[in-house]
């Protein structure tokens, strides 16, 4: 009874949970009477998050745990439903909120931004993140039996740019495109009346041009 | 939590003003004796996944029946209470662990006495309440074996063991009950009849006949399958088939009653077989009430029911969460 629904693509590559996971000391299983909303848990290696949960039991039958699941680091959400009687595994992961600091041989580098800690992640884990780091940019740093496995980024960023073909005054209605190089050295498909220097929104989540924003850095 | 979204204050306390009045009023009318039985027992009757909440060196009751049931072996006559229960563990949108029970017993009466109240209780409830919901327009029988037929397809007897209903069910409901049975492989027969029945009710229940249910205004479900039979007599002219009753309003799962059974020996196997199917999910061991089995051989021939008043209320409040009309303040 496993129905798996993709919300969208994966952003950070499987393999690095699964690692992380294989390293997961076994932990005591939990009554399955402790899943509630927003509890974690730990399903064939992976941590999921549960977003809607609903108990139903016919007054003298087993009890249903009925759970809709999102992937903690890939958001793909799947539905599942214990029984009274089963266990589970809680998932050890929680999320903190850090700023982007800079990259080095070491990794991309983020700062918690509470107790000012450093944690540098590898290059798979950032992804194609690695297209929206600006200095100071606040994100979520999610670990996973606490070594860092995926990043949130805001979902929307604003990022100048530095290399395109010149502007095309007026022309604002054709659907016609051409390449653009962000301040981060990521490359969008952009109207053709962009020009260097200008800001542009991005929906990080999609790597896509959104608009053109009146703000000056 | 509760208050959002939920009946006004006032509203609340006026609903159950309304309601404990009117079966309070119904079953005095009817000649019953009201009682109040001890919240803290030694023993509960044991059942498959009903889980008591321990207050050392007691427990919580989970239903007053078996209480109820040594005053009528004392010559009570028939009587009734709005009892408090407890269930661990079992929190929702229609549960929670501490919850009202209206239990009531008829000495000398059929089944179909006590589901007669049943629609009468709702009827009053919903009247004394102002009638916001809507009351059941009618009210039918269905016999289990019709209803599984009807919602999916299978003619099951009510006798099969755990092999024999896998193999009858449709791979949708099969599934969960073989899931299930590995637990059990070192158990007897009994145990894994009741585990496979139990599973099977519990998936059928949430995916076959609930959405039947659902577009049903009031339904009794009676003639379970003996595995199925809890604390209930089987018909003697056909013994794979129990004298128990759950009446259920547009889906929503309102009593449950029994013709009571009254052999010490046999509601004494059964509580083994449950508990043999306990130990296979490791659930805790509960004792069995040994009182209760020693005053079973007094209990004169009566029907009884339990019905949520919980329930009952959110339904006649127009409502689908018991939280919704609820005079808890507060999560505990």
């Amino acid at each position: 009874m496993l129905r798996e629904s993709s919300l969208r693509a994966p952003r950070v590559a499987i393999a690095v949970d699964r690692r992380a996971a294989e390293i997961l000391p076994t932990r005591t299983p939990m009554d399955v009477s402790e899943l509630r909303k927003n509890a974690k848990v730990k399903l064939d290696g992976h941590p999921y998050i549960v977003v809607e949960f609903q108990f139903v039991k016919p007054g003298k039958g087993q009890g249903l745990y009925k759970c809709k699941l999102k992937h903690m680091i890939t958001g793909a959400v799947l539905d599942r439903t214990w029984r009274s009687g089963e266990t589970f595994e809680e998932a050890n992961v929680e999320s903190r909120k850090m700023q982007y600091l800079f990259v080095d041989q070491n990794g991309y580098t983020f700062m918690d931004s509470e107790t000012y800690e450093q944690v540098a992640l590898n290059p798979e884990v950032v992804g194609d993140d690695k297209n929206f780091l600006l200095d100071q940019l606040p994100v979520d740093v999610l670990f996973y039996n606490d070594r860092p496995v995926g990043v949130t980024l805001p979902s929307h960023i604003v990022l100048k740019v530095t290399e395109c073909m010149p502007g095309v005054k007026g022309d604002t209605a054709t659907n016609a495109t051409k390449p653009a190089k962000l301040e981060t050295g990521h490359e969008v498909q952009v109207p053709l009346f962009i020009k260097e220097g200008d800001m542009l929104k991005i929906d990080t989540r999609t790597g896509e041009y959104v608009e053109r924003v009146n703000q000056t850095k | 939590m509760r208050a959002v979204g939920g009946v006004p204050w006032p509203e609340r306390v006026r609903l159950w003003d309304a309601a404990l009045s009117a079966v309070c009023g119904y079953f005095r009318e009817q000649g019953l004796r009201e009682v109040s039985t001890p919240v803290r027992v030694p023993a509960v009757a044991v059942e498959p996944f009903i889980e008591p909440i321990a207050a050392p060196p007691a427990l919580l009751a989970t239903s007053p029946e078996l209480a109820m049931k040594r005053l009528l072996a004392r010559d009570s006559g028939s009587i009734f209470q709005i009892a408090h229960v407890f269930r661990r563990a079992e929190i929702g949108e229609r549960h929670s662990e501490e919850f009202h029970l209206v239990e009531w017993y008829r000495v000398g009466a059929p089944i179909d006495a006590v589901l007669a109240d049943v629609e009468a209780i709702v009827a009053r409830v919903f009247e004394s309440t102002g009638a916001i919901g809507h009351a059941p327009k009618d009210w039918r029988r269905v016999r289990f074996r019709d209803a599984v037929a009807a919602t999916c397809g299978v003619r099951l007897r009510g006798d099969e063991d755990a092999e024999a209903l896998v193999a009858a069910l449709p791979p949708v409901l099969a599934e969960p009950v073989a899931a299930a049975l590995p637990r059990a492989h070192a158990a007897t027969a009994a145990v894994r009849a009741l585990l496979a029945w139990t599973a099977f009710f519990s998936a059928w229940s949430d995916l076959s006949f609930e959405p039947w249910l659902k577009e049903q205004e009031g339904v009794h479900l009676v003639e379970f399958p003996a595995p199925l039979a809890a604390l209930a007599e089987l018909d003697p002219a056909e013994p794979s088939l129990a004298r128990r009753a759950e009446c259920h309003v547009r889906g929503l799962e309102l009593a449950n009653g029994y013709v009571e059974l009254r052999d010490p020996g046999e509601q004494r196997r059964r509580f083994e077989v449950v508990a043999g199917l306990r130990a296979a999910f490791e659930l805790p061991t509960l004792p069995i009430d040994a009182a209760f089995l020693g005053d079973l051989p007094r209990l004169p021939p009566c029907s009884g029911m339990a019905l949520g008043l919980d329930r009952l209320i959110t339904l006649a409040a127009g409502r689908t969460r018991i939280g919704d009309v609820s005079l808890a303040l507060g999560e505990i």
